[in-house]
């Protein structure tokens, strides 16, 4: 740690030319001390701020690589660039935001918690999501929400192809348009309830939103496997 | 898993684009370091083309190199001569073209191979870390507008010079490709192909590409065209870059199998894996974008206001 002390008793942490296990061993004993931490030079280097089991804030200076926050479990993190594969992967609380875009699989198994991304998320945003929320300022790619069981994917812009394929549970909300549904899903206008409760979320993180979502849900079709539906299992699998 | 990455200036004068490409593959080495290469494109053709050619591991090399330009002789009109590691770098004045030059120098040779032909194209490959090009070809000095570079894991074939990257799109002057993924129909394709007599020089599915690509412009589509036909034509997990004389593209498998990341400025339009690779060559400019599955791109050399046509 460069030791320098900012306003606001920020820690600083520069990232260049050092282990990742050094930083976050850091960034780890700063968020200990209760001091914010800024990291500067991430250079989308990968697995910056994993598995930081505690709160506090954690500011990345630039964009991060894969995995970044990952198995997070109260902080609060923020990207000032894009992030790579695998954000904020099975975080349990906390908020991760990310002020460009996000690479494949952003918010994967999440548990709980809220990641949002101000840009695009590519393919298999928000797969197997088991709670917590994932708010999309732009597009998102092919197979978002894939077998998500629980929690919400707001998407303000378009979604690829396949969305929401085979989820158990859930609610998947578009702002804009859909490419192509996945397997066993429903489209519904937003409730009055959701559509406010989103109009907050959206809000809160200052992201600009469509006028009105519409919701995906579980056809739940697939919850049980009935011989008379073989035809459904076979387009599914 | 293998690391690709492009760069193309927006900007008329020549830019260090052997260096940025070192740096970039440098970052991506850790996905791979069994080989690696760059294709490097000029600024403006010369007025010669620009041969690499491939010279057998056994024998004399003088023997085999002085049996080449003979060779060469009767299809154009050679010029400077260099070998480099394995490698023979001539260049032609006025000639018969590059499959007139492929006729006259492999003639059924299992172990020569023409490496690429082009007035623009430099293309350097070898086996090892990307730190160790610059010891085949002073890549570090090299100056034009774009350049396609590759550092490779092997995964399913042999780790020597014909098996490295990038590959030159055989027949096509100032066309090559670099390749991560697996085409997972790359037999079937190279069966079709080789009832037509083209001819193949490793078992690299990644050589099939540039095949392809060839075979697609032969029949009369565009370079744009031709990468969004392969999205469909290749089954597998593939993120291909190509890179021509005057553009730089992408096209990236329909389930967006293999990473990819693009950052666009006034200045430049940079490609790699990981954007890890961008920021250690080109510092913090521009936002990084992955794009989703089922996707070609292609950049046109000069400023952003020009048309991206096909």
């Amino acid at each position: 740690m460069s030791g320098a002390s900012a306003p606001a008793g920020e820690r600083i942490v520069d990232a260049s030319e050092r282990p990742i296990r050094e930083v976050n061993r850091d960034i780890r004993v700063a968020l200990a001390d209760g001091a914010p931490v800024v990291v500067r030079n991430p250079g989308a280097r990968h697995n910056l701020g994993v598995a930081l089991l505690g709160e506090g804030s954690v500011r990345f200076d630039g964009s991060v690589g894969y995995y970044c926050a990952g198995m997070s479990d109260g902080a609060t993190i923020h990207v000032g660039g894009s992030a790579g594969w695998g954000l904020a992967e099975g975080m349990l609380t906390g908020t991760v935001v990310v002020d460009g875009n996000a690479g494949n699989s952003a918010a994967a198994s999440i548990r709980g918690g809220t990641v949002v991304v101000r840009g695009d998320c590519a393919a298999r945003a928000g797969i197997a999501m088991k709670g917590g929320r994932l708010l999309v300022g732009g597009n998102a790619g092919y197979m978002t929400a894939f077998m998500m069981q629980k929690g919400i994917v707001a998407i303000a812009g378009d979604a690829g192809d396949a969305l929401a394929d085979s989820m158990y549970e859930g609610t998947v909300f578009v702002g804009g348009e859909i490419a192509s549904l996945g397997n066993d899903t429903v489209v519904e206008p937003a409730t009055d309830a959701e559509q406010a409760e989103l109009e907050a979320a959206f809000a809160q993180f200052a992201l600009a939103r469509p006028p009105r979502f519409r919701r995906i849900v579980a056809g739940r079709k697939l919850w049980n496997f009935e011989k008379h539906e073989l035809e459904t299992w076979r387009a599914a699998l | 898993m293998c690391g690709i990455a492009g760069y193309l200036s927006r900007r008329d004068e020549p830019q260090p684009v052997g260096r940025i490409l070192l740096d970039m593959l440098t970052s991506l080495a850790r996905r791979g370091p069994d080989s690696a290469g760059v294709a490097l494109f000029r600024t403006e053709p010369a007025h010669r083309e620009t041969c690499w050619i491939r010279l057998p591991e056994s024998g004399d090399a003088a023997a085999h190199e002085r049996r080449i330009v003979a060779d060469l002789a009767i299809v154009g009109d050679v010029g400077a001569i260099e070998r480099r590691h394995g490698l023979l770098r001539v260049e032609l004045g006025p000639n018969d073209g590059p499959a007139a030059i492929r006729r006259a120098v492999e003639r059924g040779d299992e172990e020569i191979e023409v490496v690429s032909v082009g007035r623009q194209l430099e293309l350097i490959k070898q086996v090892g870390h990307p730190d160790e090009l610059s010891g085949t070809y002073p890549v570090e000095d090299f100056r034009g507008t774009h350049a396609i570079g590759h550092t490779r894991l092997s995964t399913e074939s042999r780790v020597d010079l014909t098996h490295s990257q990038p590959f030159w799109a055989r027949g096509v002057a100032d066309l090559a490709t670099v390749h991560n993924g697996h085409i997972t129909n790359y037999h079937k394709l190279r069966r079709m192909y080789e009832q037509r007599g083209v001819r193949f020089f490793s078992e690299n599915d990644s050589e099939i590409i540039g095949v392809y690509l060839a075979d697609q412009l032969d029949r009369g589509l565009s370079l744009e065209q031709a990468l969004e036909a392969s999205l469909d034509d290749f089954d597998g997990s593939f993120t291909y870059l190509v890179a021509n004389g005057e553009s730089i593209g992408y096209a990236r498998d329909p389930f967006a199998l293999k990473p990819l990341v693009t950052v666009e400025t006034d200045d430049y339009v940079a490609i790699a894996n990981e954007e890890v690779a961008i920021r250690a060559a080109l510092g913090t400019a521009g936002v990084a974008h992955e794009p989703s599955g089922h996707v070609f791109r292609l950049w046109r050399r000069g400023p952003i206001a020009a048309p991206a046509a096909a």
